[in-house]
């Protein structure tokens, strides 16, 4: 039988008049990765709040993590659970190690037991050498890795990561996958919120794309790209009139997305496609597998929301 | 998944602790910075009196010199001021600007423990800031010992009461910038309409009343009798007050402020 980390059914929130999530379900198997992917103000993040008891729900539908309900068992769900919020909030006025210590106290570890605990996660983040360095010294990358260590305090069973890796360089990137992936491994189940495609199916084997609050799509990445999006893409830059080099016929075979710079044509025949951009001439063109990022403005619509 | 142990959690004592602890380790980090000046204020109050002001206040005041009568008075201000300026600017800061609350909340503390932790720390800034100024008092013989050393506890209890009421505006307040108002418009006045300079006996008969609605007055009250070694009955209305206060202020600052943090 397949164990559930996660169980959401039916959860709705509003913000006074703004419905950041509707009616959304959803389940995460035990050990595994399952990805959020949105744009901002999809409600991702206020769902994930949700599970740990920081925003309360609205009145209908049920929350079950780890077998505890947020809204009476809030404190067991932390105790199990480790979060990495979006923004950075170490204490800018300890030092790593001392950041640490004091977030070993809020789970009530022995002090040896702490100290033990803080040289793994230090040396399982790489910053080791980093341990008696103000956090005002850190860069981006290596705060975004003390936070993770952080969540890492009490071997949680399911982590919670919210855009782990925005804004930081590929290299730091790579390496927090590589320990997310490890983390899976041995028996963690993952939850993160990403706006990057490449993140999601790297990691995820479930991907729930949410838009205006709402689940859109869900699947496993390949699954998403066979059921959602033709198999390839030409992308034409400047303004072409496609009516020009295809008739009707093909047209019809085809699927058109417009930009003012960019035509982007979709069709899971690629010889086709190929014969087309024998007729663009001198035209900037580039004929390619379509990935998440397709699905994903398929699934939410190419136009900006207030929140973007 | 199924869980089998009810509480896999620590108890409510430990985690009121590791929000004391956080409080305590950040102050402590700066120890010089931080552990100085409570000791240096009412080193240069009681200069500036004794100095120059002293001269002209012959009179004595409920039975003690201008600067015992002060002095006294200085053991619970230091703890209201210590307590409201953490429970305002302190609190607003962690909240809305270092988001440490958000870390916080992540771990296994309510955002009822965290609130109350961040109370009781106050109090504890209350009872070290009394001592601070108790020791500068014995110093200069103003205080005579072994009765004096209760006055930090009651500082504790000052700096409970000024950080329930720092924390209720606090819940109201959107920029910090609407601190000021608090501070000049009921600390202040506070400061001199509560028995701290001069005895409220000698306020017109209309304000009396008021200085005994607001809460420096009973520590004040109760903290010149500890000092003084004088007793009475009354006193204990003073310490009801104090009780009453926090409880009835801090259950209301705890209400509206968790709406701040979980939402």
């Amino acid at each position: 039988m397949t164990q559930f980390a996660i169980t959401v059914k039916d959860i709705s929130k509003s913000f006074g008049k703004v419905n950041a999530v509707r009616d959304l379900s959803f389940e995460v198997e035990a050990d595994t990765c399952y990805g959020f992917l949105g744009p901002n103000g999809a409600g991702k993040t206020t769902m994930m709040k949700m599970l740990y008891g920081k925003c309360t729900r609205g009145e209908n539908g049920s929350i079950n993590v780890l077998g505890y309900d947020p809204a009476s068992d809030e404190l067991a769900i932390k105790y199990l659970s480790g979060v990495v919020p979006q923004d950075n909030n170490l204490d800018d006025e300890l030092d790593v190690i001392s950041n640490l210590m004091v977030y070993s106290r809020f789970y009530a570890l022995p002090r040896k037991a702490a100290t033990s605990r803080i040289d793994y996660l230090l040396g399982f983040m790489e910053l080791s050498d980093k341990r008696t360095a103000r956090i005002r010294e850190l860069s981006g990358g290596m705060q975004r890795r003390l936070i993770i260590a952080r969540a890492l305090m009490n071997n949680p069973k399911l982590l919670i990561l919210d855009e782990p890796t925005t804004g930081l360089d590929p290299q730091v990137r790579h390496l927090i996958w590589d320990k997310l992936r490890q983390l899976k491994r041995h028996g963690t189940t993952i939850l993160i919120t990403t706006h990057y495609m490449e993140e999601a199916f790297a990691l995820c084997d479930t991907i729930l794309i949410m838009d205006k609050g709402a689940g859109m799509l869900r699947g496993s990445p390949a699954e998403l790209l066979a059921k959602n999006v033709e198999k390839h893409v030409l992308e034409i830059t400047g303004s072409h009139s496609l009516e020009a080099i295809a008739d009707g016929a093909i047209l019809q075979k085809l699927r058109i997305d417009r930009t003012q710079e960019t035509t982007r044509v979709y069709c899971d025949d690629d010889q086709l496609l190929r014969s087309l951009t024998g007729r663009l001439e001198g035209a900037h063109y580039f004929l390619r597998q379509t990935n998440l990022e397709d699905v994903f403005l398929k699934a939410t619509g190419r136009a900006l929301n207030e929140k973007q | 998944m199924k869980n089998s142990k009810p509480y896999p959690y620590p108890p409510l004592a430990r985690r009121l602790f590791g929000v004391w602890f956080r409080h305590m380790r950040v102050y402590t980090k700066n120890i010089f910075s931080n552990g100085l000046p409570p000791f240096l204020e009412p080193l240069i109050f009681l200069a500036g009196v004794g100095l120059g002001l002293g001269k002209y206040i012959t009179q004595s005041m409920e039975g003690l010199t201008y600067i015992e009568f002060l002095g006294t008075g200085l053991l619970m201000t230091a703890a209201m001021f210590t307590a409201s300026f953490e429970c305002t600017f302190g609190t607003f800061i962690r909240m809305e600007f270092e988001k440490v609350y958000d870390g916080m909340l992540a771990a296994p503390i309510t955002a009822n423990n965290l609130i109350i932790g961040e109370i009781i720390w106050a109090g504890t800034k209350g009872f070290f800031f009394s001592f601070a100024v108790l020791c500068v008092l014995t110093c200069f013989g103003i205080i005579s010992l072994p009765r004096g050393l209760l006055a930090p506890f009651i500082g504790f209890f000052t700096g409970l009461m000024f950080s329930v009421m720092a924390l209720l505006v606090t819940s109201f307040v959107r920029t910090i910038n609407h601190f000021n108002f608090y501070f000049s418009g009921f600390i202040s006045p506070m400061f001199f309409f509560s028995g701290v300079v001069f005895p409220i006996s000698n306020l017109p008969a209309y304000i009396r009343p008021f200085a005994e609605i607001i809460p420096l007055t009973h520590s004040v009250r109760l903290t010149r009798a500890v000092c003084a070694g004088q007793y009475n009955m009354y006193l204990l209305l003073d310490m009801l007050y104090i009780i009453a206060f926090i409880l009835v202020i801090g259950f209301f600052a705890v209400k509206r402020l968790k709406k701040r943090l979980v939402f």
